[in-house]
């Protein structure tokens, strides 16, 4: 059972990874995150049941509502770099290089 | 004893000094600078009251030595400031504070005009102060500080005329050599201090006097002391500086050579007398170097053209015959010696003043003068007073401390008996061909009457004729200063604040303190006959045979080029300063810019180079930043994987 809970959970927070760091696309990145949140919630969730923890269940709660906060202001940012012109493309946004 | 039972006399003797010079510097300087001698002049008159007041107490039997403030403490060390009132610093400082301040009289006219007027006579002063705490000082600590005064005071003197570069090669040649022998002094200084944990003269006498092992720094001591007075009081082998220190104004050069400067060599070595009597090698050594250096400044003296240059060669034979006394254990005729030389080198630089300031030079060549008797007629008559003063010459001043200098060395026989009498022959040649050459003759060689000298006013003659007198009859202080010396030195009840409370009263008797030795008729007739013998050569060589000077000059260069060398010791040590000068280049220069500098600089051009190669892995891409921070995250949970 267990084997396979980690499994998908590994499944998701390695997709989630690759997605964020291979990906240049903002929003496929931002979905990788989002990706990588569901994976950790699973293991959580699969945990809390069986030790019978409610304190885990608050924090999965809370990754939920800290998640969709995410989502919010990771889109409102996406969005305001679209409005400026410059494309959806992380290899174009290099103000910092050195 | 206690501070308030401390005479008026020895207050005065430093609150005179202090308020004219913070008068003078604060109220007339800005003011009204051509007055700034007044106030001085009257702190002159002050302190020589009050040093032949306490002279007067001490020959009472009223020396006292007291602490009167605690500068610093720790544990059981301190540094105190007392006052030390004996007989040898009264006997000094009394002959200090007449020829000062009548060297101070001839300044103030001698400079008027000069537009450092005010500046001289503030320095000239604090030159007198530093004296004065020199020689009042209680413990070796705080007589290195007026040490050192009287070294910076001496150089902003001989430096006065700083736009001349000369001056300024000679202040600092001056100032450079006091300092190292004030290195010695210093190493001395603090080895006093580590050894007998005090640097009070009086209990360093107990102790050296009450020990019954030798503490094993003594010689070391000893010799360090020998080499610091050897600097300042001109000895060989650093005695050069004091020739070049002429580039001063006259007055200075009178002050330097007779009161202040080079006296404070010999008196530090009478005050440190009981440590380096302890030591049996040490008294030798001092008579060595004096005798050495009395007969090798002498011969020089006998050789040089500047008048000046004359007479500070013989300021250096002089003090080594001082050195001489002292190392033969005769420290009340090293203390008779210095008090009589400061009388007849006061006047004799003073009459070279009078001669350069006829020609309007601050100093004047053998070429420029002869046969000028007739016109200087008082500064030719102080001349002679205080030659015949110095070639010693019965019953002038001169006489008594050289007869007694030589019975000392032809009792202990020798090369010491040679030399006093090779020094006896050749300061009475010395000064009477310095003599003959100035106020006689003209020969063809010197521009004579044609420079047309013309006698100074009176108040340039004035004090050189009772300085002349002074050299004359200072013979009559002889018992006196045996009394200051031998007693003065030897009552001084020395009230000691022990820590932890109690107080306690030190009696050291001295080692080598001798009184003066006997009369002896043989004595007289030898210093006689040596002394009539150089007059005599003195006169054939400038007044029989009157170009002699000029011809052997110029028949033989290399013979003058040996003289003028200084038997080649100058080429010496300029070997030395320029071997010193070129590491101190390579230092600055290699040293410093090259090896120095280039490490600090590469670090900042390493840490520039290789910020540039790491900014290449900063593309600004997102994903990059990412990727480190996954793999920093991959790392960090690895190390915690393996704790």
């Amino acid at each position: 059972m267990s084997a396979a809970i980690w499994a998908i959970t590994a499944f998701l927070f390695s997709a989630g990874l690759a997605a964020v760091v291979l990906r240049r696309q903002l929003l496929a990145m931002l979905l990788g995150v989002e990706l990588m949140i569901a994976g950790v919630n699973v293991a959580l969730v699969h945990y809390a049941g069986r030790y019978a923890d409610a304190e885990a269940l608050a924090a999965v709660a809370v990754v939920i509502a800290v998640a969709a906060a995410e989502a919010v202001v990771g889109l409102s940012l996406i969005l305001k770099v679209l409005r400026s012109g410059r494309g959806l493309d992380a290899g174009d946004l290099a103000e910092l290089r050195g | 004893m206690t501070a308030a039972q401390v005479p008026l006399s020895a207050w005065l003797l430093f609150a005179a000094p202090i308020a004219a010079l913070l008068l003078g510097f604060f109220v007339f300087r800005p003011l009204k600078p051509e007055w700034t001698h007044l106030p001085i002049l009257l702190s002159c008159a002050v302190v020589t009251g009050a040093s032949l007041a306490l002279t007067a107490r001490v020959l009472a039997g009223g020396s006292f030595d007291l602490n009167l403030y605690r500068w610093a403490a720790a544990g059981r060390w301190a540094i105190d400031f007392g006052l030390r009132v004996d007989g040898p610093g009264t006997a000094v400082l009394s002959m200090v504070a007449v020829v000062g301040s009548l060297i101070h009289v001839y300044a103030a006219s001698y400079m008027k005009g000069d537009p450092g007027f005010s500046r001289f006579f503030l320095v000239f002063h604090l030159f007198f102060l530093a004296m004065i705490g020199l020689l009042t000082a209680n413990n070796f600590v705080q007589l290195y500080l007026f040490w050192e005064l009287v070294g910076v005071a001496s150089y902003l003197l001989v430096g006065f005329w700083f736009h001349k570069e000369s001056a300024r090669k000679a202040a600092l040649k001056a100032f450079l050599t006091n300092r190292v022998g004030d290195f010695g002094f210093l190493l001395a200084l603090l080895l006093i201090l580590t050894s007998f944990k005090v640097g009070h003269f009086q209990l360093v006498y107990f102790l050296v006097r009450n020990s019954t092992t030798m503490p094993e720094f003594l010689p070391l001591i000893g010799v360090l002391l020998i080499w610091a007075a050897c600097a300042k009081s001109a000895q060989f082998p650093l005695y050069f500086w004091l020739p070049d220190a002429m580039e001063g104004p006259t007055p200075t050069s009178a002050l330097m050579h007779a009161a202040t400067m080079v006296t404070a060599g010999v008196f530090l070595l009478i005050r440190a007398w009981p440590l380096i009597a302890a030591v049996p090698a040490l008294p030798p050594l001092v008579a060595a170097i004096g005798a050495f250096t009395a007969v090798f400044a002498a011969v020089l003296a006998a050789t040089k053209k500047d008048l000046k240059r004359i007479l500070a060669y013989s300021t250096v034979s002089h003090l080594g015959l001082m050195m001489l006394a002292l190392g033969l254990g005769q420290v009340a005729v090293a203390v008779l010696h210095l008090i009589i030389h400061g009388f007849f080198k006061a006047a004799l630089f003073l009459c070279a003043g009078n001669v350069g300031h006829a020609i309007h030079q601050p100093t004047a060549n053998v070429d420029d003068v002869g046969g000028w008797g007739p016109s200087m007629r008082m500064t030719q008559a102080c001349f002679v007073l205080a030659a015949l003063s110095l070639a010693g010459i019965w019953p002038f001043g001169g006489f008594f401390s050289k007869d007694a200098i030589l019975d000392a060395a032809l009792a202990r026989g020798g090369a010491f008996a040679l030399a006093g009498a090779l020094v006896s022959v050749l300061s009475a040649f010395y000064i009477f061909r310095m003599m003959f050459l100035t106020f006689h003759g003209a020969r063809p060689e010197q521009k004579g009457l044609g420079a047309h000298p013309h006698e100074a006013g009176p108040e340039f003659v004035a004090p050189i004729v009772l300085l002349s007198l002074g050299a004359a009859l200072a013979g009559l202080l002889k018992s006196r200063v045996e009394t200051l010396v031998v007693l003065g030195w030897q009552q001084v009840p020395f009230v000691v604040p022990i820590i932890g409370g109690q107080l306690r009263i030190l009696r050291a008797d001295l080692p080598g303190v001798s009184v003066l030795p006997e009369f002896s008729a043989t004595v007289f007739a030898i210093g006689t006959g040596l002394a009539a013998l150089g007059a005599g050569a003195a006169y054939y060589a400038t007044m029989m045979d009157a170009s002699w000077d000029w011809r052997w000059r110029a028949s033989s260069p290399r013979l003058s080029n040996v003289f003028e060398s200084d038997f080649g010791w100058k080429i010496v040590v300029d070997r030395l300063v320029a071997g010193v000068a070129g590491f101190a280049r390579f230092v600055g220069q290699v040293f410093d810019k090259a090896w120095w500098d280039g490490a600090i600089e590469g670090a900042g051009t390493a840490a520039g180079g290789a910020g540039g190669i790491l900014s290449g892995f900063s593309r600004g891409r997102l994903n990059d930043a990412l990727w480190w921070m996954t793999a920093g995250t991959a790392l960090l949970l690895a190390a915690r994987g393996l704790r």
